[in-house]
This record gives C-alpha cells, sequence and structure tokens, in this order.
C-alpha cells in the first residue's frame, strides 16, 4: 500500500503539490491530470529525487525514498534521456549493476538473458547492440520502460509512458503492463490521455493544481458519462469553487 | 564504494568513446614525437626535448581536464540522465565520486599514453630513461585531478559555459598567485591592497607547486619530499572541493 500523508512541495513561494493525502491499494493506479499539475513533482518525490517540503510517502508502511526501498522500485522518468554512446544492452546492465542485491553474484550469461528477456518484452530486442543515439523516440521510450524492470521490482512508477509511442506501440506497451499486473507488481503512471487510463487503471487520482480531487474507481467517478466529459466537468467546479474563495 | 566504481567505470567507459577526446589525444601524440623535430631546429639538445614534451603533455591534459570536468557531471545533470542513477539505491555523494574517479581515470590513461610517447622520444634522443621526466607528468596529472575536482564543484551550480570561465579563471590564478604575494611584497605593497593579495593567495590552490618539469628539463635530482607535500596538498584540496560539491549538490532541486 502506498501513502501520501499531508505531502506538500513547494519552490520558494509557488506550491506545486499542495496538501496531498491519499491512499493507493490497487494493482494499477493512474494520477490523471492536465499539463503542470503536479504529477511528475509527485512521482520524483516518491522515487527520492526530491525531498518534500512537508509531509511523507511510505510504501508498505517504510518511506518511499529510504535505499532499501528503492530496490524494490522501478522508475522511467518523462521523456527520458540516455548516455547516447551506449548501447541498449550495455544501459540496461550499467541499471542492473547499480542495484547492490542478490543478481550481482548472478552469472554475468544469466544477467545478459534477464536484459535480452526484457528488451523482447518492450520490442527493441533486434536494437540491442545499437548505439541508443541511432534509436527513435519510440525506442527510446521502450528503453526506458526496459530499464525500469532489470532489477524485478514490486512498484513500478511510470510517468508518462505512452508519450510518443504509435498506436501499436501503444497497444504493446499496454499489454505489457497487463501482465505486469497479473505478475503481482503494482503499477502507478502518470498520464494526460484519459483514454489510456480507461482502459488499463484499476483507480485513477485526479490532480489539479497539485490538489487531490478524485481517488476511485473509473466507473464510479465516469457515473455513465464519457471519461473526458467527467474529467472537465470536476477540474471546472474545483476552479469555481477556487474563485469563489 | 560499488556504486562510486560502477559510475566510475562507466564514465571512464562513455569518456573513451568521445571522438572529441581521440582528436585531443591523437593531436596530443603527434606534438610529442614533433618535439624530435622541434627540438633538433632549436638546439640540437635533450634538454629542449624534454621542455617541449613535457610542455605539451600538460597543454594537451589541461585542455582535457577543462573540456572533461566542464560537461560530463553538468551533462549527466541538465540531461537529466541523473534520474535514471539516483532513482535507485545510488546516493548524490556516490554520484559526485563516481563521475570524479571516472574523469581521473580518463586523465591517468592520456596521461599514460602521452608519457609513454614521451619516454620513448626521450630514449630515441639518447638521454636515458626519464623517470624525472615522468615524475613530472605525474605531478601534472595531480594537478590536472584537481582541476577536475574544482570543475565539478563549478559544474554543481553553474552551466557548462560558466563553469569553463570559473575553471579556466582558477587554473590561471593558480599559477600566479603565489609570484603576486612575491612580487606585492617585493615591491612594498601595503594596507589593503596586501591583505587581497594574500585572501587570494590563501583562497585559490597555488598549482606552480605540481610543477615538477624544469627538475626533469635540467637533469636536477628530483625533491620528492615537496612533491609528496604537494601530493598531499592536492589530496586535501580536492576532499574539500568535492565535499562542497556534494554538500551543493544535495540540496539542488533536479
Amino acid at each position: 500500500m502506498v501513502d501520501f500523508s499531508h505531502l506538500t512541495k513547494a519552490y520558494k513561494k509557488r506550491v506545486v503539490v499542495d496538501d496531498f493525502t491519499l491512499s493507493v491499494d490497487v494493482p494499477i493506479f493512474g494520477f490523471l491530470g492536465q499539463n503542470g499539475a503536479g504529477k511528475t513533482t509527485i512521482m520524483k518525490m516518491i522515487v527520492g529525487l526530491l525531498d518534500p517540503t512537508s509531509g511523507t510517502i511510505t510504501i508498505d508502511g517504510a518511506l518511499s525514498s529510504h535505499p532499501i526501498f528503492k530496490k524494490k522500485l522501478g522508475y522511467m522518468p518523462e521523456t527520458p534521456y540516455f548516455y547516447e554512446r551506449m548501447t541498449g544492452l550495455e544501459f540496461l546492465r550499467f541499471c542492473d549493476e547499480l542495484f547492490d542485491n542478490n543478481n550481482s553474484g548472478a552469472n554475468p550469461t544469466a544477467r545478459t538473458s534477464h536484459y535480452e528477456g526484457i528488451l523482447k518484452k518492450v520490442g527493441i530486442f533486434a536494437a540491442r547492440n545499437a548505439e541508443i543515439r541511432t534509436y527513435s523516440k519510440g525506442m527510446r521510450q521502450r528503453l526506458g520502460f526496459a530499464q525500469s524492470l532489470v532489477n524485478d521490482p514490486e512498484y513500478l512508477f511510470l510517468d508518462e509512458p505512452l508519450d510518443g509511442l504509435d498506436p501499436i506501440g501503444r497497444r504493446e506497451m499496454k499489454e505489457v503492463m497487463l501482465g505486469l499486473k497479473h505478475e503481482g507488481r503494482r503499477i502507478f503512471l502518470n498520464t494526460h490521455i484519459l483514454a489510456d487510463v480507461e482502459e488499463i487503471c484499476d483507480e485513477v487520482g485526479i490532480i489539479h493544481q497539485g490538489k487531490i480531487l478524485y481517488a476511485g474507481s473509473v466507473k464510479a467517478f465516469c457515473a455513465g458519462k464519457p471519461l473526458e466529459e467527467r474529467f472537465m466537468e470536476t477540474v471546472q467546479a474545483h476552479e469555481k469553487q477556487e474563485t469563489q474563495i | 564504494m560499488r556504486n562510486i566504481w560502477i559510475i566510475a567505470k562507466n564514465t571512464l567507459k562513455l569518456e573513451i568513446r568521445d571522438k572529441i577526446l581521440y582528436g585531443i589525444i591523437v593531436f596530443g601524440l603527434l606534438y610529442v614525437f614533433f618535439t624530435l623535430f622541434l627540438a633538433d631546429l632549436v638546439l640540437k639538445e635533450p634538454s629542449m626535448v624534454k621542455a617541449f614534451g613535457l610542455t605539451g603533455i600538460y597543454f594537451f591534459n589541461a585542455i582535457i581536464a577543462l573540456f572533461l570536468g566542464t560537461t560530463s557531471f553538468f551533462k549527466d545533470v541538465d540531461r537529466k540522465v541523473v534520474y535514471f542513477i539516483l532513482s535507485k539505491p545510488v546516493s548524490r555523494m556516490q554520484f559526485v565520486l563516481g563521475k570524479f574517479f571516472g574523469l581521473c581515470m580518463v586523465l591517468l590513461l592520456t596521461s599514460a599514453i602521452l608519457g609513454v610517447a614521451y619516454a620513448g622520444v626521450v630514449l630515441y634522443e639518447h638521454a636515458g630513461f626519464d623517470w624525472i621526466g615522468l615524475t613530472a607528468i605525474a605531478m601534472q596529472f595531480l594537478e590536472m585531478a584537481l582541476f577536475l575536482a574544482f570543475a565539478i564543484f563549478v559544474s554543481t551550480f553553474a552551466s557548462s559555459l560558466l563553469s569553463i570561465v570559473y575553471t579556466s579563471g582558477v587554473f590561471f590564478l593558480g599559477h600566479i598567485v603565489s609570484q603576486l604575494v612575491t612580487d606585492a611584497k617585493a615591491i612594498g605593497l601595503g594596507g589593503i591592497k596586501l591583505w587581497l593579495v594574500e585572501i587570494l593567495y590563501y583562497i585559490f590552490p597555488n598549482l606552480e607547486k605540481f610543477d615538477a618539469r624544469d627538475f626533469a628539463i635540467h637533469a636536477v635530482p628530483a625533491p620528492f619530499t615537496s612533491f609528496a607535500l604537494a601530493a598531499a596538498y592536492a589530496a586535501v584540496y580536492i576532499i574539500l572541493l568535492l565535499t562542497a560539491a556534494v554538500w551543493i549538490f544535495d540540496k539542488k532541486e533536479i
């Protein structure tokens, strides 16, 4: 279970995440919000890239930024950047080596097979020995996803994982996510694409201006209306309320 | 320690694939071999081969240190590659130290390549095996390591271009600061002016401590005690700079 307790993040006087409190205990949870809503900031705080101004994030009772917990998580940043002169396979090996876990003593051939398995899963196995600088945007997105899987994480935090993918790529990545769900992994994903959420998320959190406006099942949220319409209604209702205050 | 080594190893691997670095090394090697002809043109003396060779190696290593120190760390942070690393069980201190040691390994490698070429050229000139010359190259390496630590320190808060400006400034001041104090006292400078010069002396590293080229050129026995002291001086300075770099980077919002 992931618990956010009174989480706040401010850059000088600008509050980006505002007293965010939420408990999540479903296989796939989607943070949904407009650009600049605070989704990426929350994800960066979960994985320890940013420190909260106040509040805590705990996963299964432990602080999420603790090094021990970091061994159990996989993270894919938004618009991933890589070491351009590395190959895809080398990049996965480098990422895996940073986990000082039980894999360190493993047979290198077995680890290479593990990386190749991941690259096959995300559909860039054929390009495994090509330098990353030759990869297309979609291939980089897939590699970013692949590196989040090297340590067999229990929790995956994916920031806009389907951005830049063509329709076939999106379909394939969604299937991979559903496969991971069936393996028992927990997935958090950030997106502003409503159709993705509707299709794969068990629950959603609607974020607007750093505040959580709704958290729960997609079905209950929609209440028979299209997700886009409900999303707009919720955001507009909140903005109206803010204006009145 | 393990993560520092992994990041250092990866930094070395990436930098030696850089064509710019190859270009600098090739020019460095050509220059060292070219000293044979330069020396013939001037005095036909082995000491000229040593003078040109050691100065050339120093110059090319300084370019490499400036190029690597001001770009490698900054690029990783600016291009957000660091997100992949710091979201794993890696501390910011391990990242800073890994980058520093990785870049030092690149410099060690280039110093070794140019040093072997230099030793070969000096041998060819029938000047014997130049141990002191190689010691001078080792001292240059220490200076460059300090230079790298400064560049990484500046990169934690400044852009790549500003890092080049600051690091070049420190390189320049580091070589004249001890002479400045001597000259200021010689001309009877006093009051606030002398005080300012002395502040500069204590803030900036005295890079002249690492200049052992004259001992090699004039075949004078090397003062190993002062070299050891210079090495300790470099170590203290590097530790201070990297501590400051880690402290700033720890507080940086990435």
